[in-house]
Formats: structure tokens, sequence, C-alpha cells
């Protein structure tokens, strides 16, 4: 059963909420690598009886691949040697690989361990353009599961001078072009203009608000968001714009939040670890959770989606395109600390970190997460994510899962976290919400695929990849996420008994939109008069 | 084949990974490499290389080679694997496999900057792609180094004199920088870390005190914080003396503290034939950067037994060098004189080391294509100017990889 063509899952009780199957007890048949209707009886059967069903995972928000995530692990040898992996045993003499764990972990374990937590799909948050190349080699040697990446455009030289110029439909053409010539998958915005400023030293290190204009130009924060959620929109890309927006990490940031979210009003828009953008309180003058009032915007615009970037206790590592917090974060904690400038697009930040109990805003973001999923009402537009490896690892999600299904679990994690922020806080309040398996279902794999706009993602549903986690049914929720019985991906058993058995290379997620293809000849112009790459050695294409 | 030009080819000659290049083939030669500099006109030759198969001393097919390569390598109780220069990331990534699969030790060129490198895992870093200096940077100062040597088109292509520019030489000792520098401070060779503490200290306001050793790299300090962006370029790469850990340190802590008072991008040159691919693809695969070692069955990290300490040590029995044999640092060479080895890349064949196998391969960026990284870590596609007639690289390298096995 190496690699079943055919195989009758019989028995589980199936959570496939995008076809309405609330723990139904049903067969699942895979033939190759998809998801049929019926099997002949003949078919070999996996017996799943006792067992929960679901769509393989899909994650919409991690740092996994590509020039950050490699300075990254560049920065943290120790964390590596803590960690090691040797290669899995697995069948069919298949290629194994060792590797090392630790907050960033090296590609190989990436994959292994992604596919040993039951996800078979992520996305690398991401790839300034310029390194797109490096991004692809990085999921090439991440086996098992699909990925894509989020390719940056929010401080792009190009793109703000067509903004700049008022050519909307130049800066529409450009990041069309991009998405292609990146093998990308979706346009992400990363502190609209904050980067740039930052890039440009002087006496500015960032913006400060939706309306803060960069240099001399009519370019805003604001005009930045409208320009690439209608570009995403326009060209009809299956996921909408990416934003991680503006003050980062600040306290009373959640009015520069709601803001950005009001400036989008009426267009799709994904709106990032939106935990870090959901504080009250000013700068200097202390914090407080305004979770309520951030979730009840979004519980109230069906166009708005969002991930909650959940803060764990524990080890982390940030790194983000949004270099000037990641200096802030420097200067506060004393860390060890890269900041990489990327010529004309975009800047790389990283500082380690850990976020402990007892340390007063730490227990806030932590409460500030848990806030937003408890109080948000429509779960498929709020997606489990912990901004890996900013706010903790994916291998934090079933703790995370635990933490949504047990109240109890959760109350008593709550008498163990420093108090001092929290007053008048929803979650210190009082929340009896307990996530049901179907709603978890929701929130890691059948509302990120359909935001993502992948149809063959998420579901169960003939026709569906075969991508499916089995899990066994126990009390303790984080023991039985963080170690599926069985794996499915592509139809390939690569988890079995709990154990990883085939690590086969997965796919690799891109879109490649249209456009007016007179821009590249525009495009090639500034490239000439301001890049140091050529153009035509630019993107992740073959060039031989 | 016929007479052609290949335009905008990337030049693995030193870190600098200009890829501007033009490419004029005739009769199946390199007739001119327009656009490079010396160096990198020495490294495209006329693009000739010997293919050679060896076992022994004697002419081989390369099935046989392979099959002695693979012999000697799961026979051997302490193998080593080296990356050598010219090879794409494709081709590391297929040696650091069979390192893995080997439990073999792995080390690379990027050791060559193992100073800097730790520095910058202690520390961090401040920097910055070098396009963005070029975009930016109003004061470069150069860190005893004149890149005019050992990266000759750094200055025009990433550092180019401009109007409101100014460039500053820091002499440190015979280290000296560009003669035509706007202006120069000097520091003896034993003062240059103080020198480096007391300009952070000025820096971060704090008092720089009254030496007159310092008081002009404290005065330069002071310009440098007032500047809008500042980029200090140092050399990573060894020169006589061996690198001093604390120097390296202080020149990131040093770039750190500018970004408070203004922006300061480190830029730390690095040389050529993909040396910086091997440090991200081992990065990428393992963890750690250079001087890994899977004995245990998985990478651990090494930094103090790279490969020359290893063959030194007499540790290693058996070697497989992949890329020219002509880039290993001279100890390295040295020392795999005295082990059985095996060399598989461009020019193998002519390793002054004598290996027990030889196959010679073409050379990426001339013979094949792949990906490359600049010194500032942004790949680059390599644009091969001639094919067909030499062996390829990673197609060896892949052959060598399916005779080990997968499996541990």
């Amino acid at each position: 059963m190496s690699k079943p063509t055919r195989l009758r899952i019989t028995g589980g009780a199936v959570y496939d909420p995008a076809n309405g199957a609330d723990g139904v007890v049903r067969d699942v048949c895979i033939e190759g690598d998809r998801i049929v209707a019926e099997l002949p009886a003949s078919a070999p059967r996996l017996d799943a009886r006792g067992m929960v069903v679901m769509p393989g995972g899909v994650d919409i928000h991690a740092h996994v691949a590509g020039s950050s995530v490699n300075h990254a692990r560049r920065l943290l040898p120790e964390e590596h040697a803590a960690d090691p992996l040797p290669a899995p045993r697995l069948d069919d003499r298949a290629v194994a690989r060792s590797g090392s764990g630790g907050t960033v972990p090296s590609t190989f374990a990436t994959g292994y361990r992604y596919a040993g937590l039951g996800y078979t799909t992520a996305m690398e948050a991401a790839v300034a353009p310029i390194s797109a190349r490096h991004a692809h080699a990085e999921l090439d040697d991440t086996p098992i599961i699909d990925a894509g990446f989020f390719v940056l455009l929010g401080n792009d030289d190009y793109l703000l001078r067509q903004l700049g110029a008022g050519e909307a439909a130049r800066a529409r053409d450009y990041a069309a072009w991009l998405l292609g010539t990146t093998r990308a998958y979706a346009i992400k915005i990363v502190n609209p203009g904050g980067v740039a400023v930052w890039k440009g030293g002087g006496d500015r290190r960032n913006v400060s608000g939706l309306d803060d204009a960069l240099g001399s130009s009519a370019v805003t924060p604001r005009k930045i968001l409208e320009a690439l959620a209608g570009a995403a929109n326009a060209l009809g890309l299956p996921h909408p714009v990416h934003i991680h927006c503006n003050n980062l990490g600040q306290p009373g940031n959640a009015t520069t939040t709601l803001e950005s979210m009001k400036a989008l009003s009426g267009q799709r828009a994904h709106f990032t670890h939106l935990q870090f953008h959901s504080y009250g309180g000013a700068p200097g003058k202390g914090w407080a959770s305004a979770a309520r009032e951030v979730i009840e915007y979004v519980n109230a615009h069906g166009e708005v989606s969002v991930d909650v970037g959940q803060v764990m206790f524990g080890a982390a590592t940030t790194v983000t395109a949004d270099s000037p917090v990641e200096h802030l974060l420097y200067a506060s904690s004393g860390r060890k600390w890269v900041n990489v400038d990327i010529e004309l697009e975009s800047g790389c930040g990283i500082v380690p970190y850990a976020y402990k109990e007892k340390a007063a805003v730490a227990a806030l973001q932590w409460a500030v997460g848990l806030e937003l999923f408890l109080l948000a009402n429509d779960p498929w537009r709020v997606v489990l994510s912990t901004d890996h490896p900013n706010g903790g690892t994916f291998l934090s999600y079933p703790e995370l899962i635990r933490l949504l299904m047990d109240r109890a679990y959760r109350d008593e994690r709550l008498k163990a976290v420093n108090q001092k922020l929290l007053a008048g806080s929803a979650l210190l309040d009082g929340l009896s919400r307990e996530y049901t398996l179907g709603e978890i279902a929701i929130i890691t794999r059948a509302g990120p695929a359909r935001l993502l706009g992948l149809q063959g993602k998420g579901h169960l549903g003939p026709g569906a990849d075969a991508d499916v986690t089995i899990y066994t049914n126990e009390a303790d929720r984080a023991k039985m996420f963080a170690t599926p019985r069985y794996v499915i991906k592509a139809g390939t058993l690569v988890v079995e008994e709990g154990q990883l058995r085939r690590a086969p290379a997965g796919r690799r997620l891109a879109v490649r939109p249209e456009y007016d293809a007179a821009v590249t000849k525009d495009v090639k112009r500034f490239f000439d008069e301001s890049a140091c790459v050529a153009f035509e050695n630019y993107g992740a294409e073959p060039v031989a | 084949m016929t007479d052609r030009t290949v335009a905008n080819v990337t030049c693995l000659g030193c870190g600098c990974a200009c890829d501007d290049i033009t490419v004029v083939v005739t009769q199946d030669r390199i007739a001119e490499a327009r656009n490079a500099c010396a160096l990198g006109t020495a490294w495209f030759g006329d693009g000739s290389v010997p293919a050679e198969t060896r076992v022994n001393g004697r002419a081989a097919s390369v099935e046989q080679a392979l099959t002695e390569a693979a012999r000697l390598l799961t026979g051997a109780k302490r193998p080593l694997v080296y990356l050598a220069g010219d090879l794409s990331c494709e081709t590391q990534r297929e040696a650091v496999a069979i390192a893995d699969r080997l439990h073999a030790a792995i080390d690379s060129l990027a050791a060559t900057a193992a100073t800097a490198v730790l520095a910058a895992q202690r520390r961090g870093r401040a920097g910055a792609t070098l396009g963005e200096i070029r975009q930016r940077a109003d004061l470069v100062v150069f860190w005893a180094v004149d890149p005019s040597a050992r990266y000759p088109r750094y200055r025009s292509r990433y550092a180019t004199g401009r109007q409101n520019r100014t460039m500053i030489a820091v002499d440190v000792g015979e280290h000296r920088g560009p003669a035509e520098a706007d202006g120069r401070v000097a520091l003896a060779p034993a003062d240059e870390v103080d020198g480096l503490e007391m300009m952070r200290a000025a820096v971060q306001g704090r008092a720089a005190g009254e030496d007159e050793r310092f008081r002009s790299v404290v005065e330069l300090a002071r310009r440098m914080t007032g500047a809008r962006y500042v980029a200090i370029v140092a050399d990573s790469e060894p020169g006589l003396a061996p690198a001093d850990p604390a120097r390296a340190e202080a020149l990131v802590t040093l770039a750190q503290a500018l970004n408070g008072p203004t922006r300061c991008a480190l830029s730390t040159l690095r040389g050529g034939g993909n040396r910086s691919g091997a440090d991200a693809v081992l990065t990428w695969q393992t963890g750690f950067p250079f001087a890994v070692d899977f004995a245990r069955g998985y990478p651990s990290y090494q930094p103090q037994a790279s490969a020359a300490a290893l063959l030194a040590g007499g540790e290693v029995d058996a070697a497989l060098v992949i890329g020219t044999p002509a880039t290993l640092p001279e100890p390295v060479t040295t020392a795999l004189a005295r082990v059985r080895s095996i060399a598989i890349g461009p020019r193998a064949s002519t390793a002054t080391f004598q290996p027990a196998v030889a196959v010679d391969t073409g050379s990426a960026g001339i013979h094949e294509g792949g990906t490359a990284f600049r010194m500032d870590d942004v790949p680059l596609p390599l644009r091969p100017s001639l094919g067909g007639g030499s062996r390829a690289a990673l197609v060896t390298i892949h052959a060598l990889r399916e005779r080990l096995g997968a499996g541990a």
C-alpha cells in the first residue's frame, strides 16, 4: 500500500464543513490523488472507526522559506543544535533527510513536521521579489506540503512611483507581471510605506498612520492599500490582498487597524496576524486589549477575513519585512538583531524572542489573540495562525486548539498569566465559548482553503485533492492534534500509526494573471536606471 | 556550435556576481567577456576545460569512476565532503544530500569568511543588499579595504561616485582604503578594535575619551551619525593575518548602533565561485552555514573543526571534493594530499592533491546553468555560454548520489 491508487477510509467521524459534514460517520474514498464519490467494494480499506477524519490542514500564513527565513536560520545555531532531527526511516528506501528544528527549522524538517501535524498545505507569507528564486529553491527542498508564497509589494519602489504618478492601471499591470515572473500566489503588503521610510534614512524611521505621506509625493499607506486591494480584486486573484497593517505591536494600534479595514470597505481583503494589531492604550501610556472593537468590525463586514497570529508562551523568532518594528524590538530587548534593507523592494528584520507568562505585555498579547477567536462570529473568516515563528511555531497549534476547545483548561492557564494589563478584557470577564471539532476544521482547513481560493483543498468532496488527516478522538485535544494517526497527501499515506512513512514532493501553488505587456518595457527602463540586477535575470523563471 | 553572443551572463569571478556580462563565443571558445573586470576575464578564460576521467591515474569511464568513488565513500569511516568553487546551488544541494547519506562532515568555501559569519551569529547584522547601498548611501566608509583588488567592480556597480556621496577610507596599517577617497583616517592595527568600540561609544553618546590615537575615528563616528544613510564596507575574506573575532563583532555592533541616530548597513565582502550559495544551501538544509558534521546521523555544527582542521587531525579517511580544486584554501589542498580523495568538478583532473578518482566537469555559469548567490545573498540565474562539450557537474553529482542509494 505504498501509494494506494484506491483507498476507502471507513467508519470515521467525518468533519468536512465545506460539504456540511459535522462528525457524520461515512466513508471517504480516494482514487489516485483525488477524492471520489464511490469505490468498488474490493478497494483497500483503512479502518477509521472511532477516529476523526478531516481534510489536510492549510496554513494561510507562515514564514517557512526564502531569504528572510534563511537569515533567521543562520542566526540561530544554538536552537538547531538543541533540536536535532535524524532522518526519518521511510518505507521503500525513499530519500530521507536529516535536519534541525528550533523555531526556524531546516527545510526538510519543516516539511516533515507539517505533515506530522496533519498539515498538507502552507503559504510562505513574505518573499521579496528579488529573492523569489531563493524561495522556490527552498520550497523545492521542503517535502510533502503543497506550498506557495506571497510576494511583497507594499513598499516597492516602482509601484510607489506609479501611485505617485497616478498610474493606477500600470501599477496593476506591474503587480500582475511581478506575480507571474516570481511565480507567486498572492500580493502581500507589510506596513505599507513604513518600510520605505525606514530605508530612506534621514529623520523619519516609519510612518505613523494611514495618511502619513511618503516624501513629497502624495503616496500614503491608504493609497497603497487601495491600489493593491483593487489590483488583487481586479485581477481576479484567488486570494485577496494579504495585509500586515501599519503600527504592528504598538499600543493603540487598533485605531490604525480599523481605519485600514474601513479604507477598503466593500472590497475583499485579508488582514493577517490581527492579534498584533488589536491593542488599545497609547504609545508611552500603556496597553490594553482592543480585541472586542476590532473583531466586532470583522464580524459585521463579510468582505474582511483575518488570521489571528496567536502568541503562545515559549520561544519564538520574530522575522518580518517590517524592519522598523524589529529595530524597536532590538532596542527594547537587547537581543541579537538582523536588519537587511532589500533594494527597491522591501526590508527584513529578525529578533529571537520568548513570550513569558509572567510578562505583562506577552500575557496581554496571548489574551488578545484568544479574545479574537472567542468573539468571532464567523469561523470561515477567522483563521488559526501564530504567524509562525513570530507568535510561536506551528508546532504549538495543537496547544492553541486545546485552549479554544477546553474552557476549563483555558481558565486554568489564564490564572497563571500576568494580569496587570488584562483589566477590562473580555477574557478576564469570562468567555465561556468552546470551539467544536467542526469549527476547528473550519479555522484550520476549510476556511483558509476557501480564503486562499484553493478549490481542491480544505474539503473532502469528490474531485478534492486527496489530502486527509485522521486523528484518534482523545479528550486531550492538544495530544490529539499533535499526533495524527494517519495523514494522506495527494493519495499517498505519509503518516501511518503516528509515524512519518513517506515523503513525496509537494506541489507549488502559483498564479499567472494576465496584464498589458507594455508595462514590461517601462519596468525594464526602470531597471536599467535603478536596479543592479539585470531585468532579464529577475524573477524565478528558468533562463537557460 | 555556431558563433554567438550571450547577454546578461552572471560572473562568479568574485562575490560581486556581476550579471551584466556579455559573452562572445567564436568557434566554441569564449572570445570576449564584455564588461568583465580582470578577475572576471580570467574566470571565464576561453571556456576550455579538460574532459578527463581518471581512476588511480588511469583513464576510465565515468561509470567506472563513479563506482570507485562510491566504493571509497561507503567504505570510509570518516568521510568529508568539501564544496569548492564554481558550483551552482542545484549541485550544492545534491552534494549536501550525499554528505547526509554518508554521515559525513561537510564544509565549503564559505568557511573562509568564518569569522564574520560567527560574529553575525553572535550579534546579528545590520546589512543591506548591494543595490540599496547604491541607491541610498550618502556616506561610504571603506574599512581597511580597497575593493578594487579583490572585488574590482564593487565600487562602480554598487558604490559608484555620485553627487552628495562622500567616500572615506579608513587605513588600518597596510590595509588601506581606496586612494580616491574624499577623506581618510588612519589607525594602527593594534588599535583597530578599540577604535571601533570608541566609535560606537561616540555614536551612542557615551564618553569616547580623549585618547589622541582615536581622535580621528571618533570624529568620523560623529560624521557618520550625521549622515542620512551610512555604508561601511569591510572585507570578510582573510588576508595574511588570521581574522580577529573581536574586530568582526565590533564592525557589526558599530553598524547596529548607527541604526538609531541614522541608518547604516555593513557590507561584508565575500569571494567568488558561489561560496555564498554554499552558505545559503547548507543553512536551509541543515540549519548551519558551514562546518557541518552528519556523523551522528543529523547535522551538528563544528565551526572549530573545519575541513582543514579535520584533515590536519588525521581523522578523515576519504574526501569528496566537488568544484574547482584550484579554489580550495591552501591548508585544505595541502592536507588533502594525505588522504584518499575523489575530485569532481571543473579541472578536477589537474588537482594538485592527486585524487584517486577525478572526473572533469564543466563550470557553473560557463558550461551549465542554475542559480548562484551574490555576496549579499541575492540569487541570480546562471547562463551557460558554452554547452554540449563538457560533462555537467549537476548530472555527475546526481548520478553519484543515486549510486550511494537513498536510505541510511
